[in-house]
């Protein structure tokens, strides 16, 4: 079972897409027009300023009100054009120049043209003080732009930003309205506020409740290598927030809802047998799995981390809670990802090795089971992380596998507030657990560089209280995929990145995340955008 | 009685303005706050330098006193602020969330009160001892049954299984038929249980015998001369079970998706989302003193020997 998934990224994407055409196959010319689409979401969203779409209920929200210069085609990867109808970049990849879709309004009837764009990524890209607007995380570098005329716009960088193109496609980079740019941050909570060009538009909004999106009947503005042309099917969505797992299920199935999101693993076969598609798109990033703090004494050594390391049997973790939608980790990052290497031999679980290793390090059984070096025990604490699936679990399975090893592993919930606090001193929580999805090879750096979310905690970074743990050789591989303009040797340094993540045992990838959805078979072409989020703009209801 | 009644609302200014303090001292204290949380928050991927302009910007790092009276002086003024985590004034939020709370809270206790006087009445009147026990034993059980189970119980079966009230967009009213019996279940057990006890103690007071004697029926006796009696424990009681209502009452809210200050208190804990829990604190505080209040002018509509003696000052 799982040897037929390591095979390749080719064989999964085409699964994938097999099972999400499959109700859909002959349907090509019989789209029904109409019809809204009940979509019960888990959680209620939060700020929908675009950069903050990465929450997965703003992205399901967001991915259908607002549009991107480019969009990445799910499948290959490729960058496809959309507002932007075609791009040039000089050799250093410090300037970027697009040429604009002629004829797009937002919402409000406002153009989206050069100059719109422009303010859109001079917000993203540098902030805005005065409306407390924060920085996009996946632009980088970024400089000023410049209207070359209405419908042409420049970008300018201080350094090579060879990830900015993808980022022009990714939840993030939504295109919104100069009203919207125009409002304080605190102000962007209220979906009606966010003012977008998108194939749907908010119409009315309960807060923490339900979201209600409209057709826009004149949107004629769709990325142009897509099937869908034209305005969307749906006449409209009601997202609805649903937060318990058994009545998001239970109401599907019972003929209440459309489309769920998150559905538990332990629920697919309850989908499954009545036929309910399951759609489990990987985000494409960053695998579940737990990071390393090497600044604490317990887990600076390399063959404490290793042991560790070879001490998790993540098939077992998978087999156990989830599901075949689920992949066993292979690497640093997802088999679906750009730059993905199959690093399978070095995940090998191997207790005897791990045990051996732990001996090697002085780390000796000490009389209640747990391991003991000069006195202090081997206890590790890490904190649940809610967003992840089944989270808890996995760590309290990580933990027996451990427990065996004579490594105690103690898995705290506390509230956000302590979460944050604590995970940002490596003495407290000197494991901790990382994911995180963006489609391009940046992401690695995303996840472990200083200045961005700091995995690994090093000094310099996000925590004042990291003393001496840095390692140089890893950041500057970081920022090099960040900065290489030849894209094969950005792919190739990617893998660099990976193998060293690994070899210094500084992660342990545990499964693929994907985001799980389930819909009713009524329902056709839903189609998901790189990381994961759905996008209704093809999707139609057939008769039932 | 208006002497009484300025003393009333003093002592309840002073609780209200002491639960606010208390629930900014105690909030200040816990690590984090909402500003690190969101923008801590790894899929913001903002760097440490941004995240401290954020927190400039936001007065997070202002001197607690400052911030303590900043938020007095704007709470007195009405204004609670802005919700960082949700991105909307805290009164818009309020505005969304506190009106369908009541609603549940004010259905879900009617029920519950009609749930226990049908109980406690039922069963002392009902000639069949079988019976009798079983009413008797309704209390206990209902208390022990997890709202939280008893939710998705009903939702499984009634909406589900049966398809007789969805869940998922119902109107206005049908959707509070199930949230409402979830919430008064648990609620009636206790309410229940005093009566039952009070009936029977008020029972062996010599005025019963006397109605009795006079040929009054059973259900006379307990309406008239009874219940009343009864009553007042459990009144008591009705006040102190605002916190259970309002417990319930997220739980409810949880389980059938439902928007209300349950749930929105939930998530501004689990934020740390300062300005949201403050106002809510407040207002709790506020319902709270308000109930009791009631519930301290009705004693005498009940009970004459409670009224205060007008004109005479002892």
């Amino acid at each position: 079972m799982y040897k037929s998934r390591r095979i390749s990224t080719v064989a999964l994407g085409l699964s994938f897409a097999l099972l999400a055409g499959s109700s859909s196959a002959w349907a090509a010319d019989a789209a029904v027009k109409g019809g809204t689409l009940i979509y019960l979401e888990q959680q209620a969203h939060t700020n929908l300023y675009p950069p903050a779409g990465g929450f997965y209920p703003n992205g399901g929200i967001l991915n259908q009100i607002t549009d991107k210069l480019t969009y990445q085609n799910p499948q290959t990867l490729q960058i496809e054009p959309w507002i932007a109808e075609s791009w040039t970049t000089n050799a250093d990849k410090t300037q970027y120049t697009f040429k604009l879709h002629p004829g797009v309004t937002f919402s409000d009837g406002t153009p989206l043209d050069a100059n719109a764009v422009a303010k859109n990524f001079d917000t993203y890209g540098l902030g805005n003080k005065e409306h407390h607007l924060p920085v996009s995380e996946v632009i980088n570098n970024y400089d000023h732009s410049e209207v070359i005329d209405p419908l042409t716009v420049k970008f300018y960088f201080k350094k090579p930003s060879p990830g900015f193109l993808q980022g022009t496609a990714t939840i993030g980079s939504g295109l919104v309205s100069l009203s919207t740019l125009a409002r304080d941050f605190n102000a962007l909570g209220d979906a009606r506020h966010i003012i977008g060009s998108g194939p749907f538009v908010v119409s009315s909004e309960t807060l923490g409740r339900e979201v209600d999106l409209t057709a826009r009947k004149d949107y004629n503005w769709g990325p142009k290598d897509l099937k869908q042309q034209g305005r969307a099917n749906l006449d409209g969505i009601k997202i609805i927030v649903t937060g318990e797992d058994s009545v998001r299920i239970g109401a599907l199935l019972a003929g209440q809802a459309d489309f769920i999101r998150q559905v538990q693993a332990y629920d697919e076969k309850q989908a499954e047998a009545k036929k309910f598609p399951i759609y489990a798109p990987s985000t494409r990033g960053v695998n579940d799995g737990i990071s390393f703090r090497p600044d604490n004494p317990l887990v600076a050594s390399l063959k404490v981390r290793q042991a560790l390391l070879h001490g998790v049997d993540s098939k077992q973790i998978v087999a156990t809670l989830f599901s075949p939608n689920y992949p066993v980790a292979t690497s640093v990052i997802a088999a679906s990802a750009a730059g993905y290497v199959n690093l399978g031999d070095k995940l090998k679980y191997d207790p005897e090795l791990s045990k051996k290793l732990l001996d090697e390090a002085g780390w000796k059984p000490g009389p209640n089971g747990i391991r003991q070096k000069d006195g202090q025990p081997l206890a590790l604490t890490i904190y649940e992380s809610l967003p992840q699936p089944q989270n808890k679990e996995v760590l309290q399975l990580v933990a027996q596998q451990w427990n065996q090893l004579g490594v105690k592993l103690t898995i705290l919930a506390g509230d956000a507030g302590s979460r944050v606090a604590d995970s940002l001193d490596p003495q407290k929580t000197p494991v901790n657990v990382v994911e995180v999805g963006r489609a391009d090879p940046d992401v690695i750096k995303s996840e472990f560089y200083p200045t961005n979310r700091d995995a690994l905690l090093q000094l310099g970074g996000l925590s004042s209280k990291v003393k001496s743990f840095k390692d140089d050789k890893l950041n500057a591989l970081l920022v090099d995929i960040s900065a290489e303009i030849d894209p094969q040797k950005r792919l190739a340094l990617a893998g660099d990145a990976q193998r060293y993540l690994l070899d210094q045992a500084y992660e342990i990838p545990i499964f693929e995340e994907p985001q799980v959805f389930a819909g009713a078979p009524y329902l056709h072409d839903v189609s998901f955008e790189a990381v994961g989020r759905p996008s209704f703009y093809s999707a139609w209801l057939a008769k039932h | 009685m208006s002497q009484y009644l300025s003393g009333r609302v003093g002592q309840a200014l002073l609780v209200l303005w002491a639960a606010f303090t208390l629930s900014f001292v105690l909030l200040q204290a816990l690590p984090g706050d909402a500003v690190l949380i969101k923008f801590q928050d790894p899929s913001m991927g903002l760097s440490p330098v941004q995240i401290a302009e954020m927190r400039a910007a936001y007065g997070a790092d202002l001197p607690l006193w400052q911030q303590y009276l900043h938020t007095l002086g704007s709470f007195l003024h009405g204004d609670f602020g802005f919700s960082i985590q949700a991105g909307v004034p805290v009164t818009e939020l309020l505005a969304g969330n506190l009106p369908p709370t009541l609603r549940l809270a004010v259905l879900g206790f009617t029920l519950a009160l009609v749930l226990a006087l049908f109980i406690a009445f039922v069963s002392n009147l009902v000639p069949l001892r079988g019976l009798k026990s079983a009413l008797l034993a309704l209390p206990a059980l209902f208390i022990s049954v997890p709202t939280f189970w008893l939710g998705i119980a009903l939702i499984q079966m009634f909406s589900f299984h049966l398809g007789w009230i969805p869940v998922i967009n119902p109107g206005e009213w049908v959707g509070l038929i199930l949230p409402v019996i979830t919430l008064a279940v648990p609620i009636s057990a206790p309410l229940a249980q005093i009566l039952i006890r009070s009936i029977d103690q008020v029972q062996t007071q010599p005025f019963v015998s006397v109605a009795r004697a006079k040929g009054a029926s059973r259900s006379r006796v307990l309406l008239r001369h009874i219940a009343r009696n009864a009553t007042l424990p459990a009144l008591t009681i009705a006040g102190l079970l605002l916190g259970e209502l309002i417990a319930g009452a997220l739980v409810t809210e949880t389980v059938f998706g439902l928007n209300g200050i349950g749930q929105l208190t939930q998530q501004a804990v689990n934020n740390q989302d300062l300005s949201v829990l403050q106002a809510i604190v407040v207002i709790s505080a506020a319902a709270y003193v308000a109930i009791n209040l009631l519930v301290d002018l009705i004693y005498p509509l009940l009970d004459p020997r409670l009224k205060p003696s007008v004109g005479v000052r002892s």
